[in-house]
């Protein structure tokens, strides 16, 4: 047998026999989700399985940010025992596609560490530009607006909004296309130093609307 | 002999580059220095801390580790707390403010999440994403 073939059968053996000592194996290392406009969380379940000869023990499972909880019954797993690590991601005001990792880290030598991710398409229930806006004190009093727009498959209709300060106004129109809204937002007077929150709240879910939030400001000339 | 080893080492590096390259291209998206946060909108500590207070600092991560210590005055902002957590920044930015945004570690996203969300949604300037995150300033620190 020539070197070369020598060699690269070495290595192949060393390869397999790595694989089997890999005693924990996951089901799956890559989850994807679809949460619903309603969904609080985002869950995804790592099933595994100790498939080797020797009990396995899970010293850490350590997520990517803090919006992530991974937890998991028994951090010994026997021979032939099988169990699951839930992520949960609290999705908060996130939208879009989110990337989480969850790392686990064992007693196996074959396989100490193993990353699982975590990706889940939050649907856009509103998206509210800009979430600020200010005037001087020097500033004529005009309004400012604020865009709002419905996602693609959001079910909002109607949107409503209420300023934490009566001292500024703030009114919701129609916007340019449909599911589309218009907040003009206006100061009764500059010459005071005004903020409010304002408070946006669709018509979905109809019990308890998901609510978002913009601010507004009359700010002085120098630092505050 | 030597012209042997020296094609087998090189089949072998071909061999093992193969997958690499591979799961490089496949995971692209993943890799960290693939979007590295753009120079313009980096900060040194010593530049930002020299800011003095035209400095609004913001502390990305999360509420746990913020509350263990964080540096000096910076207000807490993190994509859990966003709703709650931004109004107490703007209430603090006024015009001539720099916003100093921070997470855990150099490679920490976090930290450009959030300066984005402030950049595009808030539409705020002068928001920059702190080198060497919170490692950094304890570093500067001691």
């Amino acid at each position: 047998m020539k070197l070369t073939n020598k060699i690269l059968m070495l290595a192949f053996a060393f390869c397999l026999a790595a694989r089997a000592h890999a005693e924990l194996k996951f089901e799956q290392t890559d989850i994807e989700l679809h949460p619903t406009p309603t969904d609080a969380n985002a869950v995804a379940h790592f099933k595994y399985e100790n498939t080797g000869p020797k009990p396995v023990h899970i010293s850490s499972v350590q997520t990517s940010c803090g919006c992530t909880v991974a937890t998991l019954k028994s951090n010994d797993v026997a021979p032939g025992d099988k169990g699951e690590i839930t992520a949960t991601l609290s999705i908060g005001n996130r939208t879009g596609l989110q990337h989480k990792t969850v790392t686990v880290l064992t007693d196996d030598a074959a396989r100490p560490q193993t990353v699982l991710t975590l990706r889940a398409t939050i649907p856009t229930l509103l998206e509210v530009q800009p979430i600020f806006v200010f005037w001087k004190q020097d500033d004529q009093i005009k309004p400012k607006t604020i865009k709002v727009k419905a996602g693609a498959d959001s079910p909002v209709k109607k949107i409503t909004v209420a300023s934490s300060d009566p001292e500024i106004a703030a009114q919701v129109e129609p916007g340019d296309g449909p599911k589309e809204w218009k907040i003009n937002v206006l100061p009764k007077d500059v010459k005071k130093l005004h903020n409010s929150t304002l408070t946006i709240a669709p018509d979905f879910p109809a019990t308890s609307p998901k609510l978002f939030y913009a601010t507004a400001r009359v700010i002085g000339g120098g630092a505050n | 002999v030597r012209g042997t080893i020296l094609r087998q080492g090189f089949l072998l590096l071909v061999i093992a580059f193969l997958p690499a390259i591979g799961e490089a291209l496949y995971f692209r998206d993943r890799i960290p220095w693939a979007s590295p946060v753009p120079a313009s909108e980096l900060v040194q500590v010593e530049t930002a801390k020299a800011w003095g207070s035209s400095a609004l600092w913001v502390d990305a991560r999360p509420d746990d580790q913020y509350a263990q210590g964080h540096f000096p005055n910076a207000l807490p902002l993190n994509e859990s707390g966003w709703d709650k957590q931004l109004r107490p920044v703007l209430e603090k930015w006024s015009e001539e403010k720099k916003i100093v945004v921070y997470c855990s570690t150099q490679s920490c996203g976090t930290s450009r999440e959030i300066a984005d969300r402030l950049r595009k949604q808030a539409q705020l300037k002068n928001v920059f994403v702190l080198d060497g995150g919170w490692e950094a300033l304890r570093v500067s620190a001691k």
